[in-house]
């Protein structure tokens, strides 16, 4: 049978240092002239494409990502994770508003943010496990909402107006109808992500992940400080919605609590399980094709939401650990062993 | 005589109305291979749980290398030196079986989640000795060709031995293993038994339960016996073997009963 995830592993490892640098330089290259190839047949009726590319598909992807540390490698259940993008949005909304901050300076704000906010809401709820988790998760998602609705200083339910886009550099200029800017901008934060997890998981880190998903009193009994690595999954989990949310804030100008609710949490969830848990481009893929779907068919209108869900629960019915799941391979020893 | 690595001091340890563990007290010395039998449900894998900090004691003591552990943290008693193995199988089945070594062998990392992000140039020193550890521990427990392949693929003999190596990967002082034998066949017994007295050579200290008795007898210096969750004997495995009690607490046990 053809296995996308082992013959792109395969393809991968069996070139050296240069042809890593090409593939990558290509295949950047590529998602990088997406922008470009609204005439073809990715075209999105009624939609603007360039806008979709932007939300919610890059967007999607980078959060996906984000989830992904907190799900896929940790194994821990986060129903709340649209908490974090919340945060980073309202805290751009916020000081781009009431102070001279401008987007750059106010990212690493928001990210912190975000990050604080984890650790807030995971020290208590990681001392829990499975479903109490995820309730508590559930509840942090709804109560940040909730209280965007009734602070004052937040706006409560018409939110905040008229928030700053990015000031340009070199000459770009980020208008708040130049998508492809915005897409470019959100590429290199997923790009920094991707490094960030692919770094993490062949260290210490990743193994710690791996081990509390697998068998959490093993790991523990083996000297994994369970409750840290956990910890950090949630704070960079976070960390990366927080980075979504500053920028999805100073591209639309206006947020309201309504952008934040529940379905974006399951969305996500749905993104990284659809892909592939535990698999960073499964999950990307999953994303990219949650996000992109449902305004592709969207001339299906009311239908089409049917049509995205009957998709889903086909897809999931063929392929339960999603389009490119997360097993690894093994070395040729196997093939050996088999024949 | 060498000194005590770990004393248990009139450990008791209740479950709800079950006694697992009554009034036990008894020690490992250094470079020790003490065997700890008895019939099942004797509370012999209880003695683990408490010593690795899964359950704290009902009441009495238990001190390791000279400090007591009541109140440490799990993974803090494994840095201090204590590891195990599970009497049921539970590796983590979707890492190679270097992975489950390495992660292991974590434990006594300076480098952390932040150094390892940036490379940190100990970050990659400590990764790049503790990969060669791994691979030496899986040779010194003969699983080295199996080193890439997933721990869940490997074969159940390996898997067993992968444990070893894994707790070892942990640098312990005090090795615990439970039943690491179950399931062999009596070659592969007699081949374990090379193997846990090469691991005392290299310097740990053993605590070994084992339902096997020519295997128990064969490997220890010592031999604790419990029944019932209190110790009925402790001493030498040719003395115990003719202890009455111990007897005694075996029959109407089938020696094979597990
Ligand atoms: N968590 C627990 N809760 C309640 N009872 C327990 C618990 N753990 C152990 N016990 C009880 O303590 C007693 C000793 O169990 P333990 O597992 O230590 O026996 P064992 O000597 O290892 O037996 P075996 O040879 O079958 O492995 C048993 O009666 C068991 O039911
Ligand atoms: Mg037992």
């Amino acid at each position: 049978m053809f296995n996308l995830r082992d013959k792109g592993a395969e393809i991968w490892e069996n070139q050296g240092r240069v042809g890593r640098i090409v593939i990558a330089v290509g295949a950047i290259a590529i998602v990088a002239a997406l922008p470009f190839m609204g005439g073809t047949f990715l075209n999105t009726p009624i939609a603007d494409y360039e806008s979709v590319l932007v939300y919610p598909i890059a967007m999607f992807v980078l959060m996906a990502i984000g989830l992904n540390i907190v799900i896929g490698k940790s194994g821990l259940l986060d129903l709340g994770y649209v908490a974090f993008f919340a945060i980073g949005a309202y805290t751009m909304g916020l000081l781009g508003t009431k102070t001279g901050l401008n987007t750059w300076e106010i990212l690493p704000i928001g990210i912190a943010m975000a990050m604080f906010s984890g650790i807030i809401l995971g020290v208590p709820a990681l001392k829990l496990r499975g479903d109490y988790l995820a309730i508590i998760t559930l509840g942090f998602g709804e109560i940040v909402r909730i209280v965007a609705l009734n602070l004052g200083a937040l706006g409560r339910s018409e939110g905040i107006l008229g928030i700053p886009t990015p000031p340009g550099f070199f000459g770009i200029e980020y208008a708040f109808d130049s998508h492809r800017i915005y897409y470019w901008t959100l590429l290199i934060l997923i790009l920094l992500a991707i490094w960030m997890v692919r770094r993490l998981s062949a260290r210490r880190a990743g193994r710690a992940w791996e081990s509390i998903r697998q068998d959490e009193d093993a790991a523990e009994l083996l000297g994994v400080p369970t409750f840290k690595y956990k910890v950090w999954a949630f704070v960079l989990g976070a960390s990366v919605g927080g980075a979504a949310g500053v920028l999805y804030a100073s591209k639309t100008l206006f947020i309201a609590p309504d952008n934040f609710t529940l379905q974006i949490s399951i969305l996500i969830l749905a993104c990284v399980v659809f892909g592939g848990m535990g698999n960073i481009w499964g999950v990307i893929l999953g994303a990219v094709i949650l996000g992109y779907l449902p305004d592709r068919i969207r001339f299906l209108s009311e239908a089409r939401l049917l049509v995205f869900g009957l998709v889903l629960v086909i897809m999931m019915n063929l392929r339960p650990d999603g389009i490119l799941p997360r097993k690894k391979r093994e070395k040729a020893i196997v093939k050996k062993d088999a024949s | 005589m060498s000194k005590s690595l770990i004393e248990l001091k009139n450990v008791t340890m209740k479950f709800g109305g079950v006694t697992a563990l009554s009034d036990v007290t008894f020690d490992v010395k250094e470079k020790e291979i003490l065997g700890l039998i008895g019939p099942n449900g004797a509370g012999k894998t209880t003695v683990f749980n408490v010593i690795t900090g899964v359950y704290q004691i009902t009441s009495g003591e238990i001190i390791f290398d000279g400090q007591s552990l009541a109140g440490v943290k799990r993974y803090k008693i494994t840095k201090r030196g204590v590891a195990r193995t599970f009497q049921n199988i539970r590796l983590w089945g979707d890492m190679t079986a270097l992975e489950n070594v390495m992660t292991a062998a974590d434990t006594h990392k300076k480098s952390g989640l932040v150094s390892g992000l940036f490379g940190f140039p100990i970050s990659r020193r400590e990764e790049k000795r503790d990969k060669a550890r791994a691979q030496e521990l899986l040779d010194f427990i003969g699983i080295g060709e199996y080193s890439d392949r997933l721990a869940k693929n490997l074969p159940y003999g390996v898997q067993r031995r992968l444990e070893i190596a894994r707790a070892m990967g942990a640098e312990p002082k005090l090795l615990l293993l439970d039943e690491p034998a179950a399931g062999f066949n009596p070659a592969e017994k007699v081949e374990l038994a090379a193997t846990i007295r090469k691991i005392r050579d290299a310097g740990y200290t053993v605590l070994l339960i084992e339902h096997d008795m020519s295997l128990v007898m064969k490997v220890s210096d010592r031999v604790v016996v419990l029944d019932f969750g209190q110790k009925i004997a402790d001493d030498s495995p040719r003395k115990v073997q003719d202890d009455p009690r111990v007897i005694e607490a075996y029959l109407g046990v089938p020696e094979d009963a597990s």
